[in-house]
């Protein structure tokens, strides 16, 4: 109990609590919009090459994250193609890593619950005299549970990154430290105790998340459409 | 309706449709056994596959004026009710909950109108289907075997009102049946099928 209170009230650990959900839902945001668009958008089109990208794709749902964070650390160095941007050991620059790394997991998550489901709908769609639009819509709303598991996918993989914001981000104290590389920083000193406590308080975080998520969704029955 | 030349072949269905005319406000039977075609015609007709060649002339009938009912029918996320007004939400037409109760009660689904309609049973499921789309009165009805997980009693039921709806409105019917039973009474014209091709 103690510790807890130490922890709320230290102002770098409060920091780090912070910045991790500043910068995991930012980019679980920006991941969202993108990869559910994408995902969607690959099941609806035929093209030349369109194996090709659903496999490019799947390859980067399982990049290591610390090759993500020296890319983004290469661009956004001072002689880098994005250094005028300033993003270096900035959170925006973490965000721009971590966005890299769970687009492919919502779009490739996405894209393959809707292979299974979509055509169905979009028949249903017909059969009930629905335009474009009308059938957009219901698509979303057919697969929204699935989409908000690809995005819980996604904001767990954000939340608990480590090399790639280390890297991008420099675990500067106070600026751009998470608390996955301040549980990082902790461990190699040797300092062990608080970082179970750290990794035990953003599981719980984590966790209190998730059920206000749930019970927003509302649960619903599984049924036999698919 | 008039479909002309019209060739599919997908797997192991090589279908071709030299000529049939489905003379609009008559109740049409298509019979013939498993894997004959029947479901791929009628997916060709809804607009749902493509065919290879051929032509379809609907004659002025609207894509949003036709409707099909599958075998395995498709239920949204929703519960009973709502799957039964959608048809009529994207045509933002005004429900009539008296109309729709009064279908539901005829059909046995009143009880459970607000049940998530993924838990139904299978006869349950067909009659919802049947219910949404005969509900926003669509001018030409394409049904799949739609009644063939009812009971005897229940198929009446839904032979009369096939029968009934066909009288008020004087829409088409087209349905498909793998064997000769008593939805064949219900017919004014029966096309044959037979390893893709009408008899």
């Amino acid at each position: 109990m103690e510790w807890l209170r130490g922890v709320f009230t230290n102002p770098a650990v409060l920091s780090a609590i912070k910045v991790t959900f500043q910068m995991a839902f930012a980019s679980t945001l920006i991941s969202a919009v993108l990869g559910v668009t994408f995902g969607l958008w690959l099941q609806n089109h035929e093209f030349a090459g369109k194996k090709v990208v659903v496999r490019i794709n799947r390859t980067l749902m399982g990049v290591p994250p610390v090759v993500i964070g020296l890319l983004v650390y290469m661009l956004t160095m001072r002689g880098g193609p994005l250094g005028p941007l300033v993003l270096l050991f900035t959170v925006k620059g973490m965000v721009l890593a971590q966005v890299l790394i769970i687009t492919p997991i919502i779009s490739g998550m996405v894209f393959s619950y809707a292979e299974s489901a979509v055509p169905a709908i979009r028949a249903f769609a017909k059969t009930m005299g629905a335009d474009k639009k009308q059938t957009d819509r219901l698509i979303i709303s057919e697969l929204r549970n699935e989409i908000y598991f690809c995005i819980i996918t996604g904001f767990g993989r954000a939340i608990s990154e480590v090399g790639s914001v280390m890297l991008v981000g420099g675990n500067i104290k106070g600026h751009t430290r998470t608390m996955t590389t301040m549980i990082s920083l902790l461990k190699s000193q040797g300092i062990y105790s608080e970082g179970i406590g750290l990794g035990v308080l953003l599981l719980v975080m984590a966790f209190i998340l998730q059920t206000l998520g749930d019970y927003v969704r509302k649960e619903q029955i599984r049924d036999e459409n698919y | 309706m008039r479909i002309t030349e019209l060739r599919k072949k997908i797997g192991k269905t090589d279908l071709y449709v030299e000529d049939l005319n489905i003379e609009s406000g008559m109740i049409h039977g298509l019979v013939g056994p498993n894997g004959c075609g029947k479901t791929m015609l009628l997916k060709i007709i809804m607009g749902i596959v493509e065919p290879d060649s051929g032509t379809i002339d609907y004659e002025g009938l609207k894509p949003s004026e036709i409707t099909m009912m599958s075998q395995r029918p498709y239920l949204m996320h929703a519960n009973v009710y709502d799957n039964i007004i959608y048809p009529l939400k994207i045509r933002g037409e005004k429900t009539d909950p008296a109309e729709i109760n009064g279908l539901l009660e005829r059909a046995g689904l009143l009880g459970i109108k607000d049940q998530y309609a993924g838990s139904l049973s299978s006869g349950e499921r067909q009659k919802l289907s049947f219910i949404r789309a005969i509900v926003f009165r669509p001018k030409m009805i394409l049904m799949d075997e739609t009644l063939s997980n009812l009971d005897s009693d229940s198929e009446k039921l839904f032979r009369e009102m096939v029968m009934e709806r066909h009288r008020e409105d004087g829409s088409t019917w087209l349905i498909v049946s793998h064997q000769w039973d008593e939805m064949n009474e219900l017919f004014d014209k029966v096309h044959h099928m037979e390893k893709g091709r009408i008899v």
